[in-house]
């Protein structure tokens, strides 16, 4: 049985918006959320210095923190799948452990009550 | 609160300290000189004067800070580097022992059962040879 995940998030390049950070199927979330922090910090900067420079190219700037901002909320919406399956992962452990101890103890107390059938067993056979 | 919830708002206060802090310089900056050509703009009344260059200090200073929290909150994520993959195939194995353990657990309680059946049977029998032992006598 093939297990798979559906992910309901629509991609960024379906919503219009510039995908910033690096595609692939393996993303490193912290390297790439911390970039897109810098990144965003950058920006900010740059439309300070631009609204003393040249107030009036102000969009531009506003623009990229704008796409900058949708990365950071895509990114960690792209986390939830990932944090289902580290939940189902540690759940399922927990179960198969729980499961482990009962059969330990189905086994442990089947030989205490057979031992006892047979102590009793040879106490009646000595009269 | 989860920490990719954490996460969420931490983006959503940079973003309106960034807000607050552009919106707020923009709209108090005294007027500045276009042109040698202009004459000096008015003198900035006194009661701002000494606040203002604080401000842009303390609001920078918070966004700074709000960035720095952020990185701290992404440090504390959880994640090990594997992939969709592997988490997905480490689900396939502990389903897979999961079945193994589970057939194993009704393997014990069906035989377990059985002996219970048994000493029921024998307690039974021991019961009836007790009462036949004891059958009064009727004479």
């Amino acid at each position: 049985m093939k297990i798979v995940t559906s992910d309901v998030l629509p991609s960024l390049e379906e919503q219009g918006v510039r995908q910033l950070y690096s595609k692939g199927p393996n993303v490193d979330f912290k390297k790439e959320l911390r970039s897109l922090n810098s990144e965003l910090q950058l920006h900010i900067l740059e439309l300070a210095d631009i609204l003393i420079e040249r107030p009036s190219q102000y969009a531009r700037r506003i623009e990229e923190i704008s796409t900058v901002f949708k990365n950071l909320h895509h990114l960690l919406n792209s986390l939830h799948p990932h944090q289902a399956r580290s939940t189902l992962i540690h759940i399922m452990e927990l179960q198969i452990k729980r499961r482990k101890q009962a059969l330990e103890d189905i086994k442990r107390r089947r030989e205490v009550a057979q031992r006892i059938l047979n102590e009793s067993l040879a106490t009646l056979d000595g009269h | 609160m989860d920490i990719i919830s954490q996460l969420q708002e931490q983006v959503n206060s940079i973003a309106n300290l960034a807000l607050n802090t552009i919106g707020t310089l923009q709209r108090d900056a005294p007027p500045n000189r276009l042109s040698p050509n202009y004459p000096e703009p008015p003198a900035h009344p006194t009661e701002d004067g000494a606040n203002f260059s604080e401000e842009p200090k303390l609001m920078s200073a918070s966004l700074v800070k709000a960035a720095k929290q952020f990185d701290v909150l992404v440090a504390s994520l959880p994640i090990s580097e594997t992939g969709e993959e592997a988490q997905l195939k480490r689900i396939a194995e502990l389903q897979a022992e999961n079945d193994a353990v589970g057939q194993e657990l009704q393997k014990q309680l069906e035989a377990a059962e059985m002996e219970l059946n048994q000493v029921q049977e024998l307690y039974r029998q021991a019961t009836d040879n007790c009462l036949n032992l004891k059958k009064p006598d009727v004479n």
